[in-house]
């Protein structure tokens, strides 16, 4: 069965017909191409597919993609103009080794930006507890709280490295 | 991806959905938040013939203040819950149990209508209505019913709502003048589900006094307090709270978060210590 889906994505407005069977996070990456939203569990646990639908972080892999018709949806491929400038938050994870295999990041960055969004100077345990619908398997989390809290000195500071107040 | 074929319909109003319930009936599934029914459909665990989307009904997200009760429809999500003023203000129990709830995407999305009709038998929302007093509307194509909490929760993941029936809004009393509340989680990491939940509510003087305890049994367990707080906390009344606890508490199942034993004993310790601090917030 298909059903008709349109959406924004990252500005740009979609027509598409979709199989009625797939979740938003298939949508994303087999019918629009952008890749960048991981699927990790499929089951709403890991946050590897969170993007921000409305302007609110949620787990695409839990959305009917037919359900996100006449949605605005923003990918980690939204983040940023160009491969070469990366956005404040892409850089801090960059320049603190925020990431290893790179698998859960996009979720990471996403929900880093709805933290700082919130609370633009959170404390460690406020990190923690805004990062906590997405699992790393990798790095043990100290170097992406690490990478948070340099994501924020920047952006209060123009998207500048340095301190922030 | 899902693997079962299914039909999908998103109404924009309630009245369409109503009669799109009672067209497909048992054939039809409610999609709300989609936090536990569409893993379930990618897992093949729920395998509907019709999926009806609730998402796109904006008339059941609301929250209301209506005299003596706060109106929540069910479309609600979990983050409004938690940081919605008026029920910070008349029912703050409610807001701490809405805000422990998963994680930040979870709240963005899920739902307190799909989470009551879930019934999870360890969720967050459950042990809060029955000590709140709730009361459920129920509404079909024919009918519009209201349920008391006690009465809606009828089994493991059963609930009053009937095939053609949607749970659309939750009529949550004010805490009267004065009352203390509390709700209480016993989990293992932040974002898992409760172990073991109590919630509490004391009215000023100790006229009343409820605690309500989940995942201790196929659905939250209440039990009426106030002849153990006549003379207010001791360790005396604390103790006749704790061996209450442990006797309702007597279905419990056992699962990898806890054996039967370990979770009656910590229906003791939780229906203890949210007494003791729902006994503070008197004033
Ligand atoms: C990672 C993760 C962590 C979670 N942690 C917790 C937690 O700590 N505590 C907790 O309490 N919950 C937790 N949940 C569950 C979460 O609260 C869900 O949002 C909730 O169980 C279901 O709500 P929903 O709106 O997503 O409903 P859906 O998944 O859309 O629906 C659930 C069921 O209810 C039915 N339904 C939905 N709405 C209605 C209605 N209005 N009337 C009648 N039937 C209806 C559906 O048909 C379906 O059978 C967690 C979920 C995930 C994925
Ligand atoms: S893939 Fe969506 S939460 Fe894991
Ligand atoms: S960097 Fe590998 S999962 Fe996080």
């Amino acid at each position: 069965m298909k059903t008709p889906v349109e959406v924004t994505v990252n500005k740009k407005k979609y027509k598409v017909e979709v199989d009625t069977r797939m979740i938003l996070a298939d949508m994303l990456r087999e019918e629009l191409r952008l890749t960048g939203t991981h699927i990790g569990c499929g089951t709403g646990n890991c946050g590897a597919c969170t993007v921000v639908l409305n302007g609110e972080t949620v787990k695409s892999c839990c959305i009917i993609a037919a359900d996100a018709n006449g949605q605005e949806i923003t990918t980690i491929e939204g983040l940023s103009s160009s491969a070469t400038e990366l956005h404040p938050i892409q850089q801090a994870f960059v320049e603190n080794q925020g990431l290893q295999c790179g698998y859960c990041t996009p979720g990471m960055v996403l929900s880093t930006l709805q933290l700082l969004k919130d609370n633009p100077n959170p404390t460690e345990d406020e990190i923690r507890h805004g990062i906590s619908g997405n699992l790393c398997r990798c790095t043990g989390y100290q170097f992406i709280v690490q990478s948070i809290q340099d994501a924020a000195k920047r952006l209060s500071n123009g998207g500048q490295p340095g301190a922030s107040q | 991806m899902i693997s079962e074929e299914f039909e999908f319909r998103a109404p924009t109003k309630l009245a369409e959905a109503l009669s799109l319930l009672e067209r497909y009936g048992d054939d039809a599934k409610i999609l709300a938040g989609g936090m536990s029914l569409v893993p379930m459909m990618t897992l093949g665990l729920v395998r509907p013939k019709t999926v009806i989307s609730f998402n796109h009904i904006t008339d059941l997200n609301f929250v209301i203040d209506a005299k003596d009760v706060i109106r929540i429809g069910a479309m609600t999500r979990h983050d409004t819950v938690a940081h919605h003023d008026l029920i910070k203000k008349h029912l703050p129990l409610l807001a701490t149990a809405a805000v422990g709830i998963g994680d930040v995407q979870v709240r963005h999305r899920g739902t307190i209508g799909g989470s009551l009709a879930h019934a999870d038998p360890a969720a967050d929302y459950p042990p809060v209505m029955l000590v709140a007093g709730a009361q459920f509307r129920i509404q079909s194509a024919k009918g519009d019913r209201m349920v008391k909490a006690a009465e809606f929760f009828t089994g493991l993941m059963q609930t009053a709502v009937g095939a053609g029936e949607v749970l659309s809004e939750i009529h949550v009393p004010k805490l009267p003048a004065g009352a203390g509340s509390a709700y209480l989680r016993l989990h293992r990491v932040e974002g898992s589900f409760p172990i073991v939940n109590a919630a509490a509510v004391i009215e000023k003087g100790f006229k009343s006094a409820r605690v309500a305890i989940g995942g201790v049994g196929e659905s939250a367990v209440m039990i009426d307090v106030t002849k153990h707080l006549s003379k207010g906390v001791s360790d005396q009344s604390l103790r006749a709270i704790s061996d209450a606890a442990y006797d309702a508490s007597g279905d419990a199942y056992g699962d990898l978060n806890g054996d039967t034993e370990y979770r009656r004993a910590m229906a003791r310790v939780y229906a203890q210590r949210v007494i003791k601090a729902a006994a503070a917030q008197i004033r």
